[in-house]
């Protein structure tokens, strides 16, 4: 099966990439746990040390196996990902009034994350079929509707907007990229102006809050535009070139909410400056246009799809959390890939860095 | 698949736009807004706080404390940062004992700072960091602590809680006293917690250390003696001053009733005064001796000069002046010893205003001695040109002018010191905070206001007073002989006259006659029973030079006469500075 060619066709330049931004995620990370003044929790670095050491194993199997065979396994692995939705919603543990983490011995996880790779893997199985056609009509994307719906009334269900909203996204992006006949897409987007803002009297009040308060943000500025605020306050205090690693102050002196998970950029911001998140953007972007370019090179549309869909993933997942610490995007519970803390985050970008690598590798299998 | 690879291109245009946008928004952020941010952080998390040091201990001759700063904790909040004012409120209400809804509404104040209670306890303090509100801060500052409480307290004073002295030493040497004031910026985190920068050292900021000339035991001698004396005779209240006579250190300023300047708010106002300094009183015969000093001074009477003193009974213009006993023909001397006014008057007219005005104001009356204590009064003498012929005769046995207490025990004290008027002064040093010396008070260079002659004369005529026949015979000590003169003061009433029945009793004077070393005054305003100054002040007197006379170890005539000489009761002498 270990074919010369997988040595020859491996991605090193994809993993080099990996390897950079998720160094420069831990160096953020030990700022963001060990310099504050309330209580330093070191735990938290070691126990993100292992959760890499997780991830690469997952890593290994994910570009392992031949991503063709998920073609195969999309349903098995769509299900049992609902299943654990399903159970959260039952057995989950309650933190800060959401249902998200399901613990199993030691460690809890978010089914909410894999999640969302078990839809891009069903979407993806799904449209590879109907890649060459000449769009997709409205009953062709009732199915791709139903398995994007499924998570996301779930996920909303414990509740995690963030989560939900990420999903459609992504799944949004496959589709549009699939290609969308132009009467069903113009049916669609009328629904969506028109639908839009029905949605906000489903919201809960402090979704309702979060989103005023993200268009105003000075509205409450001790309650919930505290954050943003705050956030924005480290970011540009930071200036061009920062305060110096270990030396930020609105990290160490707990003016920065979470500030080792969703708002960590704002930490990175704050000691690097702007040469620092413009560095990190700009790795994020390379990562971003790689995957692209895995699905332009590769040559058959399961493998084209399949890292466009993961691409479009951490591609969201960068765009809502970074754009979220700078008030761009409503304040929403969105891990920055490699550099927040969080096993299920780890654990998934590794996946998607996984499927890349295997899409990547195994390129030269579909000559035509 | 050629299709799908053209809109790969498309979603990686899309992707970078994005990214474009974030990017422009870090630069926006990081470069436009980079100077009001970073204010703007600087602004939460650099606090600028005022400390103010140490303030300086006020020591007793003898090192001994009387006023020193301790430090304690105070307790405030930052109202924004508190996230339930009412549940904060309640709880820390109950812990400090203060009222709910006054402490509720300055929670809720838009207010960055607010004081929550200070100075507490630490106690109090421990039970409020364990209630672990976010929001409070705790700050050091210090508090004004008087150890022997009531002791000297009208002298000392006491400041306001910002450490500001109010009365007494306090106010009056306020800038020697008073820690200097530092700024410094503390880091403050999110929770209000501050975290000093550190190297700030208080020793730099300490106030100075004063020490009085006051004498601790002395002190309490006095008071002591006040205390029995005004209580016995119902006396409205008292005061005692004890002199050393060669430099014109106070060594005793009492005041009773006591005032405790730790329980400021339990006594009256009318206590807080140093009434020795500020009050001003009719002096009644005291008076007589510097009428005295002025006859001889100026040549115009000797002691035995003799005058008729008209059996009790003299008019003077529309005015009838009394005596107490009916005497005929009186020496200069007995005049003083049995304390006739009709005596005082003849001789002061042969003395003549000018001399007497001159004389007196040369003995400090009407001018203020320059103590260093706030607040002091001039008394009132009038000029000899003003005066009418009834005021000329009632000035020299001390009415129609006014005087303080410490006028008549420093010029009581010049007629010891051989003539010389030596300016009274309580702060004989002032050190810092390690008790090194910055500053020593020398006894003033003293002014010349009789003659050696005169002086020597009239503590012969003193003497007499203390001795059998004289008014002042409850003053006279076993072993030592006492100068003095009792004073009986009619208080003037509330209409202008002389009030029936109301009385200033004092006895002053110097011991021991040959080598004085005190001068004593005692004054007890409105006694019951008894108001002769000879039985309800002379006795008092008696009672504060024989102990005070004891414990500065001075031995009595008898011994230095005699032979025995206790060479440890010397050494022991040696030991106390300059009196």
């Amino acid at each position: 099966m270990i074919d010369r060619r997988f040595v020859k066709y491996f991605d090193w330049g994809l993993l080099g990439l990996t390897v950079f931004i998720a160094c420069l995620g831990l160096i953020a990370l030990y700022s963001a746990v060990i310099s504050t003044t309330v209580a330093p929790q070191k735990t938290l670095y070691f126990k993100q040390l292992i959760w890499y050491s997780v991830g690469i194993i997952v890593m290994v199997l994910s570009f392992l196996i031949n991503y063709k065979s998920l073609d195969r396994w999309a349903p098995i692995i769509y299900i049992a990902c609902m299943l654990l939705l399903i159970s959260v919603l039952i057995f989950g543990k309650h933190v800060g009034g959401a249902r998200r983490w399901l613990i199993l011995g030691p460690v809890s996880i978010q089914p909410s994350e894999l999640a969302k790779i078990a839809v891009i893997i069903s979407l993806t199985r799904y449209f590879s079929r109907r890649a060459d056609t000449g769009g997709l009509t409205l009953r062709e994307l009732l199915t791709p509707f139903m398995l994007t719906v499924i998570p996301f009334i779930l996920i909303v269900k414990q509740p995690d907007l963030g989560t939900a909203m990420l999903i459609v996204l992504i799944a949004g992006s496959v589709t549009v990229f699939v290609k969308i006949e132009r009467r069903s897409l113009l049916f669609l987007v009328t629904a969506c102006t028109v639908a839009g803002p029905l949605v906000w009297f489903f919201l809960k009040g402090y979704q309702k809050r979060r989103i005023l308060t993200f268009l105003n943000p000075d509205r409450d500025p001790l309650g919930a535009g505290y954050h943003i605020i705050q956030s924005k306050i480290a970011i540009g205090s930071g200036m061009i070139a920062g305060k110096g690693f270990l030396e930020g102050t609105q990290n160490a002196l707990s003016f920065l909410p979470e500030q080792h998970t969703d708002f960590i950029f704002s930490v990175l911001a704050e000691e690097w400056g702007l040469m620092g998140s413009l560095l990190v953007l700009c790795l994020f972007l390379s990562l971003i246009i790689w995957g692209l370019n895995i699905a332009y090179r590769c040559r058959e549309p399961f493998g084209t799809i399949l890292a466009v869909g993961v691409t479009a993933m951490i591609f969201w997942h960068v765009f809502i959390n970074v754009g979220m610490t700078m008030g761009l995007m409503p304040i929403v519970g969105v891990t920055l890939p490699f550099i927040s803390y969080g096993g299920s985050s780890v654990i998934t970008t590794m996946i998607c860095i996984g499927l890349l690598l295997n899409i990547s590798m195994r390129r030269f299998l579909y000559e035509q | 698949m050629k299709q799908i690879k053209f809109r790969v291109i498309i979603v990686g245009i899309v992707f970078t736009l994005f990214f474009t946008i974030i990017g422009a928004k870090a630069m926006y952020l990081q470069i436009f807004c980079r100077s009001w941010l970073s204010e703007k952080a600087a602004n939460q998390y650099e606090v600028s706080l005022k400390s103010s040091g140490k303030r300086g201990t006020i020591y007793d001759r003898n090192l001994r404390e009387m006023a020193v700063s301790i430090d304690v904790t105070s307790i405030a909040a930052h109202p924004p940062q508190i996230k339930n004012p009412k549940a904060a409120a309640k709880s820390l209400a109950k812990a400090l004992k203060i009222n709910r809804n006054v402490l509720a509404k300055r929670l809720t104040s838009e207010k960055k700072f607010v004081w929550i209670k200070r100075k507490v306890t630490p106690k109090e303090a421990e039970t409020v960091r364990n209630l672990n509100i976010d929001g409070l801060d705790f700050l050091r500052e210090h508090k004004r602590f008087y150890p022997n409480k009531t002791l000297a307290s009208q002298l000392i004073g006491f400041t306001d809680i910002d450490d500001n002295g109010l009365e007494g030493i306090e106010f009056y040497c306020n800038d020697d006293l008073k820690g200097a004031v530092s700024r410094y910026t503390v880091l403050r985190d999110a929770h209000g917690r501050g975290f000093e920068a550190e190297n700030i050292t208080d020793s730099d900021s300490r106030g100075k250390n004063l020490v009085l000339t006051i004498d601790s035991n002395i002190q309490y001698i006095a008071e002591k003696t006040l205390a029995e004396t005004v209580t016995k005779f119902s006396a409205k209240s008292g005061m005692a001053v004890v002199m050393a006579t060669g430099t014109g250190a106070v060594l005793a300023l009492a005041h009773f009733p006591f005032l405790n300047p730790n329980a400021l708010n339990e006594f009256d106002q009318e206590l807080w005064r140093n009434r020795v300094i500020t009050d001003p009183f009719e002096p009644g015969s005291t008076m007589k001796i510097f009428s005295a000093a002025a006859a001889i001074e100026s040549g115009s009477c000797s002691p035995n000069s003799i005058f008729y003193c008209e059996n009790g009974a003299y008019r003077v213009g529309r005015h009838v002046v009394h005596d107490t006993h009916e005497y005929g023909w009186l020496s200069l001397q007995q005049i003083i010893k049995y304390s006739s006014n009709i005596g005082a008057i003849k001789f002061s007219t042969k003395t003549g205003s000018e001399s007497l005005f001159r004389t007196l104001h040369n003995f400090g009356f009407g001018t203020k001695t320059g103590i260093d204590c706030p607040g002091e009064t001039a008394g009132s003498l009038a000029s000899f040109k003003k005066w009418t012929k009834i005021d000329a005769g009632t000035i020299s046995f001390g009415q129609g002018v006014s005087v303080s207490a410490l006028q008549l025990v420093a010029a009581t004290s010049a007629i010891a010191n051989k003539g010389i008027f030596m300016k009274p002064y309580v702060v004989q040093a002032i050190t810092d905070h390690n008790g090194r010396l910055i500053k020593s008070f020398a006894p003033s260079k003293g002014r010349r206001v009789i003659s050696e002659k005169t002086a020597r004369t009239l503590t012969r005529i003193m003497q007499t007073v203390t001795t059998e026949g004289g008014t002042g015979v409850n003053a006279a000590l076993e072993g030592y002989s006492v100068c003095g003169k009792t004073g009986t003061a009619q208080k003037i009433g509330k209409n202008g006259g002389y009030a029936n029945g109301k009385y200033v009793s004092s006895f002053v004077g110097f011991v021991p006659s040959e080598h004085p070393k005190v001068a004593i005054l005692v004054v007890i305003d409105e006694p019951k029973g008894q108001h002769y100054g000879g039985t309800v002040a002379a006795p008092a007197f008696k009672n504060i030079a024989q102990k005070t006379l004891a414990y500065m170890n001075i031995s009595p005539k008898s011994k230095t006469d005699g032979l025995i000489v206790s060479l440890g009761s010397k050494a022991k002498a040696c030991s106390f500075r300059i009196y």
